[in-house]
């Protein structure tokens, strides 16, 4: 009963699959763009915006799955990925100033501690 | 219901704790007080213990640990444990002792796992349960990997990673073997125990397939730990590098964990797999015997040549223990003891000269008996009892175990002969180990002729300002070296009560071999016979030899 | 002792060995105990930094008291049974379990009979006197090397005593080893010098081989008898069974024992193959080559076989006798070959000493132990003079015993005593009839010439290879004399560090001339040493009475030989006059040995024994004083032709005037390179350094790379793996954040497509 009645408050109705398709396709160019342009820039804001375009992306296909099957489970973990993103957001810029201020530069190359 | 022996275990680990919250400065008291403290304890159960019952479990107290496992936190001691266990705590205050000159900085690691270490052993030879066995005996890594690391000569770093790796990866392997038993009685009995004792009389039912396997995973992790001849190389590297103490625990106590893991559950779990690959086993110990004894011949550091010797004394050990009769097996475990007092005490007499002169070898030191006669007459001393002069205690073991292997011969067994006894191997695996008396005459002779005869040489690396040490032995340690002197005297005089105390617990151990031991005898024969028909010789002589 | 009857002893021998039965009084054990409560005090002494002469007194104190206790156990063995064993308490015991009744048994206890008896005796009487002469010999090392000097000497004459009077294998075999170690210890005395370092190390490793012979014998006598005691033993070797009651005989047992037996008793007497320590032991002090090289120790061996007699003679074959026979004859040989042209004169008397024990082993080998144990007694005080003189010589002449630096010692003031002493024992040495080594020796040949071809291999060879012996003794011996003790007093002081000899030295340094014969004066023995060269040279003179009395057991000796377990074939049973004696002969015969002595008919002994001597119509020991006086005395004459000075001291024939003896120089040329040989040991300590040391060395070094290169080279490699391994990873690990970005794409695409494949298919 619940369920019904917030079935037709909040999804009057369930999006079609060529909808989806539409919204599948919007998600995956934005997450190649975000990936193409993790691996071929080497500033690290750009590539830190590039995987958050590919959160983006990510979050864009969960909501649109989520509408599709009426299910609220992926847009709740959408607004979780969303917050987390922002303090994370926070985090890495804090991350880069630091990592500038050490090597005075932004390229990722300036950093292969890790080299095995 | 706690028992004497926790009180033997728990206080050197006590005591070790003691160490680590203690201020440094207070760490070579409390483990010299750690160090003697359990020596009560020790002789009250030494003096409690039913000796005419040797082969039963004393002082057994058992609580659950994990149930559903079958896991429980078990002890009890026989003679033979309990007697392993007095050498342990014996060779504890001389260790601590040992190291008051030698140990300087950061005296609160060294002497904290000395502590530690005591424990783990005690544990060792006091668990009835397979896991507490073999925690306890992998537990005894750590301490001597950080003695050696820390404290060791300037290789020290690659002998503690080698011998840590080396011994962990033969014990895993070990871990395996006694793994498939308690799975094996798993399999019969429906239930999971790890009490030595049950698997024991489940697992000599095991086919003889499966025994062989067991058998070989169980040698292959306690041969590393004694060490047999292919895989002992990790010792003489250990030995050198190890700091004094760390090499008397290692020679004294540590290389008889491993003959000891051979006595109590190779023999004990796979009996007819031991009679099928002893001549096997007896033909490596021999070879360790006299290979290890010609290269003690070559060497140049002292330490080395004494370290080297362990590995020809230990392959008498293990000869003993595959004879498969009492005279053998008796003999066997008087080896260990007394190994661990010669060689322990060797081991203690080289680092005094090294304390001394910063150098072991024959090259730079020489002619001692002129400036340091007391030290010099320990050392023939020591010497005399490693040779197995009659008399001292190396004498009686290494005969008990080279007679043990000379009446072992199945042909004699056959024959019913009066002198012969168990196993399956004769005289001429006797006659071969001979040579390694020989031998140990050659190479440890040859050592005191270059350092204790001699002219007088004067090392370069000697400075005498840098020492507080006097040039012949000080107090502390001529009372070091004169209790093990009462200890090899007095076992080479009387050994009696000893070997009359670890008979019971022999006994015990081979009494499921005497069947299977006639049978073999019975089958070599028949064997023999038809060989001996096959080449239609009427008078078959040779089979009195004995081969 | 004397007084014992006849018949007795003789049924005893003829019954098979004699096993002492009864119980011997514990104070016995004092023989034993005495001196290793001197071998305490002096490690006491040495704790308390003694610097006076109190050890040696101590010592000669406590052995005197080991040779009352031995003379006060021989008394009492002459009335009553005493003879037995004492059990002092259990040492090692360790049943074999198997539901078997046997244990090795090995108490501290000793087993009294005849021939322990006369061991002792002597062991204890020669010790105290040598100790006596040690408290002076030793004297410059006062202090702890004093102490060390007197804890070794006791410590031999507990661990001699132990051996002889052991009732047991394993004590015996702690004996054994035990005087091995003192003699290790006293041989390397002067630490100082390298050639005594190894000369100790030298003996007690060759020492060693012959010990495993003897610990494989106690395993075997263990595993066929269930016994390593000697009175049970010896009745299943009586009763010719072992613990089971099987038959001995024709079996390996009396021959693989026996020849075990004889590869320890061989190491320890410096016979064949296993010689070459004992003339190089001759670096320790003299005192000890005169006690333990020359007197006592070294007769272990022959003391052994004596023992073990019954198991030898168990065997029809007698193949280990014949191998002990012929052995002995070699070694006697062999040994006065090299003493010929050697100049050390201590090394000489090394030598004779091995060659006289070959003598012995034959006797044993040719089944007269009488003669044999007879010859060790009387071979024990004259070689010990011997020694003792050379040690005198040494002493007095800073360490001097090149024979070619030392002219007319016996004429210097001070050493009258010891040249007096020196001709009695060379005399003794030599052979000359009427003396006791005379007497001893002619039992051995005579019987090497009686016993017959059937029950030893070529025994009249033996006898021939012994009398050659014989001369080549009597003239070596007395070319040592001839050279050394008489003649023009020339001499040179030695310089090197033999016993005291920094003493003379610093006097010879302060008068500023180092090889100055003049600077030096001989420094003459005192009374300790003196008083010890008479009472010895007396002792080798008593000897010979020994010979007269009961001699229907053939002298004291034989009497004590009787009653112990080497009566088994002692001679009496060969050649009696008595008709009563040839019963026993085939009691013997019949029981023990069937084929044997049998070979002679019963009551035809006799006959056979004449018909096979030397084909001069006599009793053989009688044609034998004849023809080996005749060569003792053929033997000193020509040393005296060679060697001997001008005048009486040469025996008129002589014509030396110098220190060298031209002479033989002359002859000596004839002999092409041998004499060189001789006196280079004819190299077998070179053969044996190239054929067996230098090869165990390489193959020791070879054992050493190959343990480090391969076995441990394997184990490294095995323990390399993973770093290999890691290492071939490594390169893929470059650092950039870009590279782990593609690596992590081109995964991922490659498990999408992996997934799309699947799909599809």
């Amino acid at each position: 009963m619940v369920d019904l009645l917030l079935a037709q408050s909040a999804f009057p109705e369930a999006m079609s699959q060529g909808v989806l398709a539409h919204y599948l396709f919007v998600s995956a160019a934005m997450f190649t763009l975000g990936l193409v342009g993790f691996l071929t820039r080497r500033n690290l804001i750009i590539m830190f915006l590039c995987t958050e375009m590919m959160f983006q992306a990510a979050g864009l296909a969960l909501v649109a799955f989520s509408r599709y099957h009426l299910n609220y489970d992926g847009q709740t973990f959408v607004i979780f990925v969303l917050t987390v993103a922002a303090a994370e957001a926070a985090l890495a810029l804090a991350l880069v100033v630091f990592l500038f201020r050490k090597r005075d530069s932004l390229s990722a190359e300036a950093w292969s501690e890790l080299k095995g | 219901m706690p028992s004497l022996l926790h009180i033997l275990i728990l206080m050197p680990l006590l005591f070790a704790v003691l160490i680590a919250l203690a201020p440094s400065k207070q760490a070579r008291a409390i483990a010299a007080i750690g160090s003697l403290v359990p020596i009560g304890p020790m002789l009250v159960a030494l003096w409690k213990f039913d000796w005419a019952n040797g082969g039963d479990l004393h002082f057994v107290s058992s609580y659950n640990w994990i149930t559903d496992l079958g896991l429980r936190l078990g002890v009890g001691v026989d003679s033979v444990s309990l007697l392993l266990i007095a050498l342990t705590v014996l060779l504890g205050p001389i260790c601590v002792f040992g190291s008051f000159s030698a140990v300087k900085d950061n005296p609160k690691v060294f002497y904290g796992w000395l502590t530690g270490l005591q424990a783990a052993m005690i544990g060792v030879f006091a668990a009835t349960d397979l896991v507490v066995f073999y925690i306890c005996f992998e537990f005894t890594l750590l301490p001597l990997y950080v003695l050696i690391n820390l404290y060791g000569s300037s290789n020290r770093k690659r002998a503690a990673t080698k011998f840590f790796l080396y011994t962990f990866t033969g014990s895993i392997i070990a871990l395996a073997g006694l793994v498939y038993v308690v799975f094996h009685h798993r399999g019969i009995e429906g239930d999971w125990t790890f009490d030595i004792a049950t698997l024991t009389s489940t697992a000599m039912g095991m086919p003889v397939e499966a025994q062989a396997l067991v058998l070989l995973a169980l040698m292959l992790g306690f041969a590393v730990k004694v060490p047999l001849f292919p895989v002992h190389t990790w010792l003489p590297l250990a030995h050198t590098e190890a700091p004094t103490a760390g090499s008397v625990i290692l020679a004294g106590v540590l290389l008889k964990l491993g003959t000891f893991g051979i006595y109590r559950f190779v023999l004990g779990f796979v009996p007819e797999a031991v009679i099928a690959y002893a001549p096997l086993i007896a033909v490596l110990s021999i070879i360790g015997i006299i290979y290890a004894g010609l290269i003690c011949w070559v060497q140049k550091d002292v330490k080395k040549l004494v370290a080297y010797s362990s590995v020809s004394h230990l392959g008498f050990c293990v000869l003993g223990l595959v004879a498969l009769n009492n005279v053998g097996l008796t003999g066997s475990v008087l080896y260990m003891i007394n190994h661990g007092l010669s060689t322990g005490a060797l081991f203690l007499c080289i680092g005094m000269v090294y304390e001394r002169f910063h150098t072991r070898s024959m090259d730079e030191l020489g002619g001692l008996a002129s400036t340091m006669p007391i030290w010099s007459s320990f050392m023939v001393f020591f010497v005399m009892a490693s040779v197995g002069l009659p008399g001292l205690n190396g004498f009686v073991s290494e005969f008990m175990c080279i007679i043990g292997t000379f009446q072992s011969s199945p042909a004699w067994v056959l024959e019913g002969r009066a002198g012969a006894a168990g196993g399956s191997l004769g005289p001429w695996f006797a006659f071969a180990a001979g040579f390694g008396v020989i031998v140990a005459a050659m190479y440890l002779l040859y050592m005191t002729g270059r350092v204790v005869w001699g002219t007088p040489k004067h090392p370069a690396g000697h400075d005498d300002d840098h020492s507080e040490l006097p040039t012949d032995l000080n107090k502390r340690e001529i009372s070091l070296l004169t209790v093990l002197a009462i200890g090899c005297l007095g076992l080479g005089v009387y050994p009696t009560p000893v070997i009359e105390a670890i008979e019971p617990s022999v006994e015990r151990t081979l009494a499921p071999y005497q069947d299977l031991l006639q049978a073999h005898a019975a089958e070599v024969g028949v064997r023999h016979e038809a060989a001996s028909e096959e080449h239609s010789e009427p008078h078959a002589e040779s089979h009195e030899g004995g081969h | 002792m004397s007084m014992m009857p006849a018949l007795t002893t003789l049924l005893a021998a003829a019954d098979g060995p004699f096993i002492a039965g009864g119980t011997a009084p514990a104070w016995v054990g004092l023989m034993a105990g005495l001196p290793l409560l001197g071998a305490a005090l002096c490690v006491v002494c040495a704790c308390l930094n003694v610097k006076s002469k109190a050890p040696g007194y101590l010592t000669v104190g406590l052995l005197a008291g080991g040779f009352v206790t031995a003379l006060a156990a021989f008394m009492g063995g002459s009335d009553s049974d005493s003879y037995g064993v004492a059990t002092i308490f259990r040492w090692i015991h360790a049943s074999i379990g198997a539901g078997s009744e046997a244990s090795i048994t090995a108490n501290i206890g000793y087993y009294m009979d005849g021939l322990s008896m006369l061991w002792m005796l002597f062991v204890t009487g020669l010790a105290t006197v040598i100790g006596l002469y040690s408290t002076e010999y030793v004297e410059h090392d006062k202090g702890l090397g004093y102490c060390r000097f007197f804890f070794a000497f006791n410590l031999f004459v507990f661990s001699m005593s132990s051996l002889v009077m052991a009732d047991n294998l394993l004590l015996l075999f702690l004996g054994w080893e035990g005087v091995g170690l003192c003699s290790y210890l006293l041989i390397g005395y002067f630490y100082k010098k390298p050639e005594a370092v190894a000369a100790a190390k030298k003996a007690f490793i060759m020492n060693r081989i012959g010990d495993l012979g003897l610990l494989m014998a106690i395993g075997a006598t263990f595993v066929v008898f269930g016994t390593i005691e000697f009175r049970p033993l010896f009745e299943f070797i009586r009763d010719g069974v072992d613990a089971n009651g099987n038959a001995i005989a024709h079996t390996w047992v009396v021959v693989v024992i026996p020849l075990l037996f004889t590869a320890g008793a061989f190491g320890k007497s410096a016979q064949i193959f296993l010689y070459t320590w004992l003339p190089d032991a001759m670096e320790g002090p003299t005192p000890v080559s005169a006690l333990i090289h020359a007197a006592t120790m070294v007769t272990a061996g022959v003391y052994l076989v004596a023992r073990m007699y019954p198991l030898y003679a168990a065997d029809e074959a007698h193949i280990a006798l014949s191998v002990i026979a012929w052995s002995g004859a070699i070694t006697a040989f062999w040994a006065a070959a090299i003493a010929f042209a050697q100049y050390d004169i201590k090394r000489i008397m090394g030598y004779s000493t091995i060659s006289q024990l070959g003598y012995m082993f034959a006797g044993l080998g040719v089944m007269t132990t009488t003669g044999a144990v007879f010859h060790v007694l009387t071979h024990a005080f004259f070689k010990a003079t011997l020694f003792l003189c050379c040690g005198a010589v040494m002493h007095g002449f800073a360490g001097q015993l090149d024979m070619r630096k030392l002219s007319g010692v016996g004429s210097i003031a001070g050493f009258k005593i010891t040249a007096i002493a020196m001709l009695i024992g060379c005399l003794n040495l030599a052979g000359l009839a009427g003396t006791a080594g005379y007497f001893s020796k002619d039992m051995i040949l005579a019987e090497a010439f009686v016993t017959p071809g059937e029950v030893i291999f070529l025994p009249w060879a033996v006898g021939l290879l012994m009398l050659l012996t014989a001369f080549m003794t009597a003239y070596y011996t007395f070319r040592v004399f001839f050279r050394v003790f008489v003649g023009p007093v020339k001499y040179e002081a030695g310089d090197d560090h033999h016993g005291d000899a920094e003493e003379e030295h610093a006097a010879e340094d302060a008068h500023g001339h180092g090889h100055d014969d003049h600077g030096f004066h001989p420094h003459a023995p005192r009374f300790a040493m003196n008083a010890a060269i008479a009472l010895l040279a007396i002792g080798s003179i008593a000897a010979i009475p020994l010979y007269f009395i009961n001699a229907e057991d053939h002298g004291w000796a034989g009497s004590m030989v009787h009653e112990s377990t080497a009566a088994f074939a002692a001679p009496e049973v060969h050649h009696d006059d008595h008709g009563e004696h040839g019963e026993p002969h085939a009691m013997l015969s019949a029981d023990v040995v069937p084929v044997s002595l049998g070979a002679a008919p019963e009551g035809d002994g006799e006959a056979a024994h004449h018909g096979d001597n030397l084909g001069l119509g006599l009793d053989p020991h009688k044609a034998m004083y004849v023809v080996s006086g005749i060569i003792g005395v053929f033997g000193i004459g020509l040393a005296a032709f060679f060697h001997g000075p001008k005048g009486l001291g040469g025996l008129f024939i002589g014509n030396r005037t110098d220190t060298g003896s031209p002479r033989m120089d002359a002859v000596a040329r004839y002999f092409g390179p041998l004499p060189r040989l001789a006196e280079r040991k004819f190299m077998i300590d070179e053969l044996y350094d190239t054929i067996i040391v230098k090869p165990l060395l390489v193959f020791s070094h070879i054992f050493h790379a190959f343990d480090k290169l391969v076995i441990d080279g394997l184990v490294d490699l095995f323990g390399s793996l993973p770093r290999w391994l890691g290492s071939l990873l490594r390169p893929s690990q470059d650092g950039m954040l870009h590279g782990y970005a593609t690596g992590m794409v081109a995964g991922s695409a490659v498990l999408l497509l992996l997934v799309v494949l699947v799909a599809l298919l």
